[in-house]
């Protein structure tokens, strides 16, 4: 058994769960959905674990739904935890995109799409605040953590800097502020 | 059949794997390589046809973008797709497992505790600060704003709502309003 993770998860378990994220998470946005679905359901990982696999990730190039999927996968059961989950997730938006190229390619666009596709992605969004909002609860709640925070949001979402070197500074920041908080605690 | 199919397999993956190690931040940080790429360089699509691609790809589940699968789809059929989307996401699935053992060692010390809870908030500043780029990047203006607040307020007062019927409300209503 390993901390921050429920005693291993058969691997048909694990590929069920991300073939049914992987074709109902819409609008993009994946780690909300993970969060939601991994953490808040079905309980398979702490809150802690998630969200520092998803800032350490931040280190690493890619989509972020794609890393914290192999995060998750290799906690919950290995290295074929991580592929089975990788597979499960991709394989239902890979047969729904070439389905939707081909029925486009047949009829062509249509500009009430681009009115469909703005109240999914409003809807997104919402996901993706109250998943901010709500983890943010969770994580000891005081004057630090509201404090780094605002000061990422400050950054990358009103500033629009670019991610990886303002987590390259807030980081640091925050380990040292919370292993500060550890010696007098 | 075309010239070489597997020259264009080829390509395909030389163009996506390394972009797959260079999306710091996400997916969306080589959304403008990978146009260049396709447009000017190996003239898989015009410009019209990849603006397309893009929007469809933003309308199915999943990962961010499945845009590599589309364009791989284009230029070579199936195995296109398959070639494109392996050769995009599987490069940095693999530095992320990396990273995750190299991590496990240093379970239970001291910094290991210390970093994830250092990270929690920056975590959570980057879910925020996602939501606003988005929202500020969205051509339809208030609505979206509108609409955005309200799920938020309805996932906080009501955490065990399912996001699916909000993103079906939302489409519907947008849909019904571009009708009328």
């Amino acid at each position: 058994m390993t901390i921050g993770s429920a005693p291993s998860i058969g691997l048909a378990r694990i590929f069920a769960a991300f073939l049914r994220l992987g074709c109902t998470a819409f609008g993009g946005g994946m780690a909300a959905w993970l969060y939601r679905d991994i953490v808040l359901k079905r309980r398979w990982l702490d809150e802690a674990t998630f969200l520092s696999d998803f800032a350490l990730g931040q280190a690493i190039p890619g989509s972020n739904g794609i890393k914290l999927t192999v995060q998750i996968g290799q906690r919950l059961h290995g290295a074929a935890g991580a592929a089975v989950a990788l597979v499960g997730l991709l394989v239902g938006p890979f047969a729904i995109v070439l389905a939707i190229g081909a029925a486009y390619a047949g009829v062509g666009e249509h500009p009430i799409l681009h009115q469909i596709l703005d109240g999914v992605a409003a809807a997104v969004i919402g996901l993706t605040f109250a998943t901010g909002l709500h983890s943010l609860t969770q994580s000891r709640p005081g004057l630090t953590t509201a404090t780094l925070a605002a000061a990422t949001v400050l950054c990358v979402g009103v500033l629009r800097w670019p991610m990886l070197p303002v987590v390259a500074v807030l980081a640091p920041l925050g380990i040292a502020l919370a292993l500060v908080e550890r010696r007098r605690g | 059949m075309r010239e070489g199919i597997g020259d264009a397999l080829i390509a395909l993956g030389l163009v996506f794997a390394p972009l797959s190690l260079l999306s710091f931040g996400g997916g969306n940080a080589v959304i403008a390589d990978i146009a260049q790429q396709s447009i000017a360089v190996h003239h898989w699509t015009s410009e019209r046809e990849f603006a397309d691609l893009f929007a469809l790809s933003r309308a199915a589940p999943g990962p961010g973008s499945m845009l590599a699968t589309l364009i791989g789809w284009k230029v070579a059929g199936i195995p296109g797709a398959l070639v494109a989307t392996t050769a995009y996401y599987v490069p940095s699935a693999l530095l992320v497992f990396g990273a995750v053992r190299l991590w496990g060692r240093w379970r239970g010390s001291l910094w290991h505790a210390a970093i994830e809870r250092g990270l929690a908030p920056i975590a959570a500043g980057l879910f925020l600060s996602g939501g606003i780029v988005v929202l500020r990047a969205s051509p339809a203006g208030w609505p979206v704003w509108a609409a955005a607040i309200v799920t938020t307020a309805a996932l906080l007062r009501w955490p065990a709502l399912h996001p699916v019927p909000l993103l079906l409300a939302g489409a519907a209503l947008f849909g019904l309003v571009a009708v009328l």
